[in-house]
């Protein structure tokens, strides 16, 4: 319990973090008297984007942090992430096609979500059938046939876009994965799908502790697993899709999240997915305030910060050997 | 075997010659004529088959002359060396880690090589990119090598590394492309994936020159690395000393590949397919440094041929289309490894 409050205090100073400071330089005093109702329009638009894309980073990094347990619980593969696995890129590509096809722009509406999640729960599928079963019980095709799909997609994606100049204007920042620019309707619109996915997640979190024993284990405590398979793909497509679909494709917050929450709580999924929820929300919004801030006027992308902190921690797993032999 | 094998001798030097490995390296040399002469012809932009040997002799003036030096002329010419490099490339990787997977798509090499060059155009203007390609393709094998702690020796360890590190690579290149090309968007995600849209003189001498340099060295070494493929003890037996010969391949192929992206953009997967096709053609074993750079020049030149004439396609930047095609190969092999319970 204790862990939980840090976890809160830590959450709270990236978020308070994140609406002090940003690409355009105020002081402290003035962002706290600002937020506390402050009349100068200036500092009240800036205010209101920090605001709008802190709420999209929590949002964001906790779904795609309980989409990366779940993915690791239900394959029993320690890289398990949304973002390697080409689960965002599937729901990137989806929405991209039917942007394409209805002539608006990448509409991150109410709909869009939608149409992410197909796209996220097709990739899934498809990941999993093709990678999750390797004759040597390894980890590492799970992950490659994630790539393959990831450039199949990519392909796919570049192809769509630079074909229709209109979708392409739209989506080059949301590729990257940005938190930038989107506001608080977007996130209303998601925030349907995002609760579907976190409570399914917990439904799913102690069967997932079974199935970490085996199937036939699981089988004979009683655990229905082939409903838990489903029960949890589904929510992490849910969860996947719904942030794909507000920030863009982002990686290695579902790597890395879930490998810190174990760490701190143990293998117990009813424990780790409510820190991991908490921990990716921190990440990803403190991920953000580094980005605006490390290099001034510019905006680095979220997916940018994300991709520096997750893949030096992919490159220690494969050092230290928990990743392959 | 006594039927496809025979060794010609002439005084000291004798050389095995393989009907088949020779029949396949005359094929798709003249696959990959034709594909230029396609590529020059067709359309309404065409060169008129009649008047291309003249044109191509010299005699190319007007419209003819337009197109054969500054438009198509460029982009094929670009298309067989780079491709030829990227063969050679993957091989020379391929053999070193045993592995069809263990190319340098896979290692993260072109996304080093991008993200090297995309850097010096932003830090270093003026800074030659062939260089700085090459550089970041050395950055990428050399971070994949300390990353596993055991070098190549493990295909699952490197290629856990090689995704990572093209991650970051990736991220590089899309930082620069953010930061610097803020109006020529369209621009920059032809370069991130690989085109030959606007090839042109340069990109020529670039990719004509490491070809010269490169597949000749590469030549020189095939035969030991070839050996290695039955394994160190063996090599070593044969007189190849195995260290010294995978850091020369190593070597060799990210130059290869740096000065292919250099030309090019990272064009994904043409390293990783042309070995594997050529070892299907060929059915021999050993790294085949001369038909994996001639099918690496055919699937590229080709590819590009379809970036300008085939429906829904047409005008695409050609990576686009080996990543879609590749990708599709790649997971082909997936399942067939699946079946064969190797990784």
């Amino acid at each position: 319990m204790a862990l939980m409050v840090l976890a809160v205090g830590c959450l709270a100073l990236a978020i308070a973090a994140s609406l002090l400071f940003g690409g355009k330089p105020t002081s402290i005093a003035d962002a706290f008297t600002g937020l506390v109702g402050g009349t100068d329009p200036y500092l009240a638009a800036v205010l209101d984007a920090r605001i709008d894309r802190t709420l999209m980073g929590v949002l964001s990094g906790a779904a795609l942090a309980v989409s990366g347990v779940i993915i690791q619980g239900i394959t029993r593969n320690p890289l398990g992430d949304p973002g390697l696995l080409g689960i965002t890129v599937g729901a990137g590509a989806a929405v991209v096609t039917v942007s394409a096809i209805t002539g608006n722009g990448v509409a991150v509406g109410a709909g869009a979500v939608w149409v992410a999640f197909a796209g996220a729960l097709t990739t899934v599928l498809v990941v999993f059938m093709v990678g999750a079963r390797s004759a040597s019980g390894s980890v590492v095709k799970l992950l490659l046939t994630g790539a393959v799909v990831s450039a199949v997609l990519t392909a796919y994606r570049q192809a769509i876009i630079l074909t229709h100049p209109a979708v392409f204007d739209s989506f080059r920042h949301w590729v990257v994965g940005s938190l930038g620019g989107r506001d608080g309707s977007v996130a209303l619109s998601v925030a349907p799908a995002l609760g579907i996915g976190f409570i399914l997640a917990l439904m799913v979190s102690s069967s997932l502790n079974n199935l970490a024993l085996g199937e036939e284990m699981a089988t004979s405590l009683g655990t229905p697993v082939r409903l838990v398979r489903v029960g949890g793909i589904v929510a992490a497509a849910l969860l996947a899709g719904a942030a794909t679909a507000a920030v863009g494709p982002i990686a290695f917050v579902g790597l890395v999240v879930p490998h810190l929450a174990r760490s701190v709580v143990g293998t117990d999924h009813r424990v780790q997915i409510p820190l991991a929820l908490l921990l990716g929300a921190t990440l990803m919004v403190a991920a953000d305030t580094v980005g605006r801030v490390i290099a001034r006027p510019e905006d680095i992308m979220v997916g940018i910060v994300t991709a520096w902190i997750g893949a030096p921690f992919l490159l220690v797993a494969v050092r230290r050997g928990w990743a392959a032999r | 075997m006594s039927t496809t094998k025979k060794v010609l001798r002439m005084g000291p030097v004798a050389l095995v010659v393989r009907r088949r490995v020779i029949a396949v390296h005359a094929g798709v040399a003249l696959a990959i004529v034709a594909v230029a002469i396609v590529t020059l012809t067709l359309g309404r932009l065409g060169i008129p088959l009649p008047e291309l040997p003249a044109a191509l002799l010299g005699g190319a003036e007007g419209k003819v002359a337009f197109v054969l030096e500054r438009w198509r002329g460029p982009r094929l010419v670009t298309a067989v060396f780079a491709g030829g490099l990227l063969g050679m490339s993957g091989a020379l990787f391929q053999a070193v880690t045993r592995n069809p997977l263990g190319s340098p798509d896979v290692i993260g090499l072109g996304a080093g090589a991008g993200a090297g060059a995309a850097t010096a155009s932003l830090f270093l203007p003026g800074f030659p990119s062939a260089v700085a390609a090459v550089g970041g393709a050395g950055i990428a094998t050399l971070a994949v090598f300390g990353a596993t702690g055991r070098g190549f020796a493990s295909p699952a360890r490197t290629i856990i590394a090689g995704i990572a590190v093209s991650a970051l690579a990736f991220s590089i290149t899309q930082y620069v492309v953010s930061a610097k090309l803020r109006d020529a968007a369209t621009h920059l995600a032809e370069y991130l994936t690989g085109s030959l849209n606007s090839a042109n003189d340069l990109d020529i001498i670039v990719s004509a020159t490491g070809a010269a340099l490169l597949i000749p060295a590469g030549l020189a070494i095939g035969r030991a690395v070839s050996l290695l493929e039955l394994g160190d003890d063996a090599a070593a037996g044969l007189g190849v000393d195995p260290q010294r010969t995978r850091t020369r391949a190593v070597i060799l192929s990210v130059l290869a590949s740096g000065v292919a992206v250099a030309a090019t953009g990272p064009v994904a997967f043409v390293a990783l397919t042309a070995p594997q096709i050529t070892k299907r053609l060929t059915g021999t074993a050993g790294v085949g440094i001369v038909g994996s750079a001639l099918t690496g020049a055919f699937i590229l030149s080709a590819a590009d041929l379809a970036a300008q004439q085939a429906p829904i396609v047409s005008g695409l930047p050609v990576g686009v289309l080996t990543m879609g095609v590749g990708g599709l190969y790649l997971g082909y092999l997936l399942v067939q490894e699946h079946r064969e319970g190797q990784l």
